[in-house]
Order: C-alpha cells, then sequence, then structure tokens
C-alpha cells in the first residue's frame, strides 16, 4: 500500500486547533455585521482565543473552534436570518480578500472557479466541492461538503458560500436564471430570505447541498473581466500561500481516498496508513470531528450512489459493482436505508423534474 | 445598564451595613440552641427574594424617576427584612426600642412606595405603547424584532395579517398592503460598502414608521423589502397614502446615487397571508416594469 497509488499528495491536514484561518477572511466582516446589529462585541468573542486588539492585524488568525463558537455566538446572540446571506456578499466584495478580488475579476466563471477550487484553503478551508455533469440538464453540478465536523454550523457555512457564489453570479452575468440550488437545511424564514436574497430556484430540506449551473453561463464572460487586474490579484493570492499553506481537512481527505479507490473498499488501517497517521490517532481524530471511520465509508458510497443515478442509467447490479456491493441486494438495501425509497423510484423521481 | 447606578448601589451597601453595626453594637449573639431554623429559612427566602427584586430593577431600567421609586421601595423592603432576619441571631434588650421599630416600619412604607413607583411604570408603559403605535399591533413579542431596523420581521407580520385578514372580512371592512422595495439593494451595498447598505435601511425605518398613522404597522418583510399593514383603509386612500411616501423618499438622500425605491399599495382580498403575499409580489413586479411608478433621484 503505498500513497501515490491513491493519487495522494503530501500535504499535511489541519485540525480544530491548527490556526489556518484569517480574521481578515470572514470573522471581521461578521463581527461587524453582527455589531450593527446590536451585539456587543465583547459578547460575541467570549468562549474564543480571540483578542478584540488583533482583529485588524492583516494577519491575525483564528481556528475553526473559534470559527464555530464565533458563528454559535452571532446566532445566539442575533434573531437575523438574513446574517449568513449578507455575509456571502460582504466577503465577496471585501478589499481585503485577494481571492475575492481575484474572482470578480476572471474572464468567466470557469476561471472563477477554478481560482476559488485552487485557492479554497485560503477562504473556505473547512468545505470541499465534487463537480459533475448532468447530462440531461445541461448543467454541471457542484455538490459542497464538510471538509471538518462543522457540527450544527454546517447550514451557516453553506449558506454563506452559496450566497457568494450567486452574489458573483449575479454581479458578473446579470442573472440567476436557470440555477438551482439544493440546500440540506430549511426553515420557513430561511426561504424568505433565500427568495429575496438569491433570485433563483432553491430546494429545502434535499440530501445534499449543491449548486447547479447551466452550461450556458459557464463560458460567458464576466462584466468586470480584466485580465491586469485578475493576475495582480492571483499573485497576491500566491504570495499569501506563503502564509496559509495548502492544507485540507480530515474528513477530505478521508472520503476522497475513499472516492477514489471505489469500487475497492478501504480498511481504517489503510487510510491511516496513506494520511501517516496510526489507526489510534484516525480513530481519535475523527471522533474529534464527530464522526467514525464507518459513518464516512457509508456516505462515500451513498454521494456516489445518489450522483450515478442523476447522472445516467445505470442498472443496480452496475451501480452495486462500482460500489463495491457484493451484490446488488446488499445495494438495494442500502439505497434504501440512505433514501428511504428503492434506486428504481429515486431514478424516476428524478427524471420526472 | 448598572453602570447607571453605582451611586445608589454604593449607599444601599452602607444603609445595610450601618444596620448592621447598629444590631452588632447593641445586641448580643443567640446561643446555637436558641435558633429557630423554620423562621430563619422563612425570612431568609424573603430577604433573597426583595434582593433578586433590587436587582431586576438595576440590571434593566434606565435611570429616572419611576426607577427611582421602585428602587428605593425595594430598598426600605430589604432593609426591613435584613433586620428581621438578624434579629433571629441576635438578641436586643428589652429596653431598646429602637431595633423593632427599624424592623417594622420601613417594610410598610416601602410598600407603599413601590407601589407609587408601579403606578408610575403602567403610566410609563402607556407612554411607551403610543411610542410604538406604527411598530406594533395587537401581539408583543421581541424575539421577532429585526435587530438592524427595530421593526418587526416576517414571522410577526404573518401572524398578525392572519388575525387582521380575518377581523376585516367578519366585519366587511377593506384591508390594505403597502409594499416598499429598494431596486438593486445589492448594487448600492457593493458600490458603497455593506455598512452603508445597513445604515439606508435603518433610515429607511425610521422614515416610514414616521410616516404612517399609528395604526397601521411597519415590518420589514426581509432584506430590502418592507411591507405595511394598513387597517380598516381602502385601496384609494392606501394609493394616497403610497404616492405620498414617494415623495418623501427623496428626504433619505444626501447624495445623487441613493437607490431608487418602488412603493406599491394594493387591497387584501384574499382569504390566506401565502395568498396575500403572492398578489403583493405580483403587484411589486408589475410595479417595477413600469418604471413611472418608482422613484428615481435627480
Amino acid at each position: 500500500m503505498n500513497a501515490r497509488r491513491f493519487g495522494y499528495q503530501d500535504t499535511p491536514g489541519f485540525g480544530y486547533q491548527d490556526k489556518i484561518l484569517l480574521l481578515q477572511h470572514g470573522s471581521s466582516e461578521l463581527l461587524a455585521l453582527a455589531q450593527r446589529r446590536g451585539a456587543t462585541l465583547s459578547k460575541l468573542l467570549t468562549g474564543t482565543s480571540i483578542f478584540e486588539q488583533d482583529l485588524h492585524k492583516p494577519h491575525g488568525r483564528l481556528h475553526h473552534a473559534d470559527w464555530l463558537k464565533l458563528l454559535h455566538n452571532c446566532q445566539q446572540q442575533l434573531n437575523s436570518p438574513e446574517l449568513a446571506f449578507l455575509l456571502g456578499s460582504a466577503l465577496l466584495n471585501s478589499r481585503y480578500i485577494s481571492l475575492c478580488q481575484c474572482l470578480q475579476a476572471s474572464a468567466n466563471l470557469r476561471q472563477a472557479l477554478a481560482q476559488l477550487w485552487y485557492f479554497r484553503h485560503q477562504l473556505f478551508p473547512a468545505v470541499y466541492a465534487t463537480v459533475y455533469l448532468l447530462p440531461q440538464q445541461q448543467a454541471i453540478t457542484i455538490e459542497l461538503q464538510p471538509a471538518v465536523g462543522l457540527a450544527n454550523q454546517q447550514p451557516f457555512v453553506m449558506t454563506v458560500l452559496c450566497s457568494l457564489l450567486l452574489n458573483l453570479l449575479k454581479q458578473q452575468l446579470g442573472t440567476t436564471e436557470g440555477i438551482n440550488v439544493q440546500l440540506q437545511s430549511g426553515c420557513s424564514a430561511k426561504q424568505l430570505q433565500a427568495q429575496l436574497h438569491w433570485d433563483c430556484a432553491v430546494n429545502f430540506n434535499q440530501p445534499c447541498d449543491s449548486i447547479s449551473i447551466p452550461l450556458s453561463l459557464w463560458q460567458q464572460p464576466f462584466s468586470d473581466a480584466d485580465p491586469e487586474h485578475f493576475r495582480a490579484a492571483r499573485r497576491s493570492c500566491l504570495q499569501l500561500n506563503r502564509v496559509l499553506p495548502r492544507q485540507r481537512g480530515l474528513l477530505e481527505q478521508v472520503c476522497r481516498l475513499q472516492q477514489r479507490a471505489l469500487p475497492e473498499l478501504l480498511s481504517h488501517e489503510q487510510v491511516a496508513d496513506v494520511l501517516g497517521l496510526s489507526a489510534s490517532s484516525l480513530k481519535r481524530q475523527l471522533s474529534q470531528h464527530h464522526t467514525n471511520f464507518v459513518r464516512l465509508l457509508d456516505q462515500v458510497r451513498r454521494d456516489q450512489a445518489r450522483r450515478l443515478l442523476q447522472q445516467g442509467h445505470y442498472s443496480n447490479r452496475q451501480l452495486a459493482q462500482q460500489l463495491g456491493y457484493s451484490d446488488e441486494h446488499n445495494f438495494r438495501r442500502a439505497f434504501k436505508r440512505w433514501t428511504g425509497l428503492i434506486p428504481t423510484d429515486f431514478k424516476g423521481l428524478f427524471n420526472f423534474n | 445598564m448598572w453602570q447607571q447606578h453605582r451611586y445608589k448601589l454604593l449607599s444601599s451597601l452602607l444603609l445595610l451595613l450601618s444596620g448592621l453595626l447598629l444590631a452588632i453594637h447593641s445586641g448580643s449573639a443567640k446561643q446555637a440552641t436558641e435558633f429557630d431554623w423554620l423562621d430563619i429559612l422563612g425570612e431568609g427566602t424573603t430577604l433573597l427574594v426583595a434582593c433578586g427584586w433590587l436587582g431586576l430593577i438595576i440590571s434593566s431600567r434606565p435611570a429616572g424617576r419611576v426607577t427611582e421609586w421602585l428602587y428605593y421601595g425595594s430598598l426600605l423592603l430589604v432593609y426591613s427584612y435584613f433586620l428581621d432576619l438578624l434579629d433571629e441571631f441576635i438578641r436586643y434588650p428589652d429596653a431598646i426600642r429602637l431595633m423593632s421599630w427599624l424592623e417594622s416600619l420601613p417594610a410598610p412604607v416601602g410598600m407603599l412606595i413601590l407601589t407609587y413607583g408601579l403606578v408610575g411604570w403602567h403610566r410609563e408603559q402607556r407612554a411607551i405603547n403610543r411610542q410604538l403605535q406604527g411598530r406594533e399591533l395587537f401581539l408583543r413579542q421581541h424575539q421577532l424584532i429585526d435587530p438592524l431596523t427595530q421593526l418587526y420581521g416576517a414571522a410577526y407580520l404573518q401572524a398578525v395579517l392572519q388575525r387582521e385578514i380575518e377581523l376585516h372580512q367578519s366585519q366587511h371592512k377593506t384591508l390594505s398592503l403597502l409594499v416598499v422595495d429598494i431596486d438593486n439593494f445589492s448594487q448600492f451595498n457593493r458600490q458603497h460598502g455593506m455598512a452603508a447598505g445597513d445604515a439606508y435601511l435603518s433610515q429607511l425605518s425610521e422614515l416610514l414608521s414616521s410616516q404612517l398613522r399609528h395604526s397601521d404597522l411597519v415590518c420589514r418583510y426581509a432584506g430590502d423589502r418592507f411591507i405595511a399593514l394598513l387597517p380598516d383603509t381602502a385601496e384609494p386612500q392606501a394609493q394616497i397614502m403610497a404616492q405620498h411616501l414617494r415623495q418623501q423618499l427623496p428626504q433619505l438622500s444626501d447624495s445623487n446615487n441613493d437607490p431608487a425605491t418602488t412603493v406599491v399599495a394594493l387591497a387584501v382580498r384574499q382569504g390566506s397571508t401565502k395568498a396575500a403575499f403572492k398578489a403583493a409580489e405580483q403587484a411589486l413586479a408589475l410595479a417595477k416594469q413600469a418604471a413611472n411608478f418608482s422613484y428615481k433621484p435627480a
């Protein structure tokens, strides 16, 4: 078993206590929004290790435990469902985030998303994306998944990221037509906000967080495209890479390894080996992220099954083979457990839409 | 809030301390066998509750006359109960009557003062209710207030609208809605920053609640959309109010690049809130298409 076999790059993962987030890449905007809504700074910062005087330092940092606590404090102190939606657009238009400057100056969506993907550790290290084509809809779907355990802040983080992307589209292409957003969460207050802020089709209580964007929008030139500005912004992103090295979350690493290995199923020891951890420390770290190895494995197969079903017409036998089930009955049983539907019904549901 | 009351806290502590010193000076300690634990429990609880009142007043009320009455009334109660508790532990010689007066007199006086304070509080509440008119109808639920504009949000509007629809239908009156929406608000936010956008929203909310009648209710529906509920108002009247608002809106702009605003008035003929909101949305979309409805800065 060697690392190269799984296409694994030797970037070490980060944990909750690694200070890999810049304060200016989100926290300061969030705090400003919350303070204008009447929250007091000292109360927003309670329970975190952030000091008030660090907030304006250009390279002040925080770790994920603090970020999650900050989000928790904001939502506890303020009943403001618009917060996540506003934070996304505030991030996009922030002068201090070179990555967002880079997105805005890109030639088209394809280039912008390539930058966002490449530099994602600078802005959203807690999220990773899987991109796939839906041939029937002529659209590309970007599925967002947590790279670290986000616990009950996952809806907030995903909403911020979706908001950033949709605002980018609205600003640069002037339309969000044909775009479809799916969110796992869904309360009525949030639905209303999404309707007014995003102005596109949004489905709630879905199995995953994803955005599908029609193929026609991907190459459409951005209205603020500026190659000069783009290169300058990208250079400062590259410079920032020296301070914020490319690191991936543990959940992302484990899920990617397993996904690449399908239909083979990896064992706990194999994954620990590739990641350079001992089996017991992998187990301990996963439990810090509120999950365990078996559950992650199950999630990978569930998500892969859903994607395959959406993409094309596979028989149950083919699906079982691709997902590493010994026979199609086992696959059917697992699918029923995941979705409450048998695969054919799910397919029908999807094609009907 | 308690920082406003530092001197009050200090003087109360001194008062209680002087009571303690006086008691120790004039009496002698009882034996442990003489303690009546049931009495101590009862009087101790009363003292704690009275102290709790004092704490609540200090932490929740701004300085002012009503606060003073409430505070000093409770303070006298606390003082009286405190001495009451002390005499469980200290025996006074029969010759000294001062301690028993100090024990029993402040309590009724304190009660009177407290009652007077409560009457003042009742009056104050009526004044505040008048102040809140235009921002609140029959229901009060502070969790539903939008923290930025201090108006109620969509959930509150929905609850109130449902009741008003039923009331108006049973009394055969017309209920109208006024929708105010800022055009291209995200563009404004982008150009001037989120802080300017937030400031504009709170200014707009102030203007709206000052320009409407006392019986109306303004809510921040979501984002840049405000909806006002106009009870017992026919559509022509509502149209006039909308026109009036369109004329008032330029007041807000101190520069030329303020966002344009669309104002729509419509009568509610639907039976459910959902249908009413839908109708409002359609009316707004129509109005946005027809440019002559919207106010544009010169």
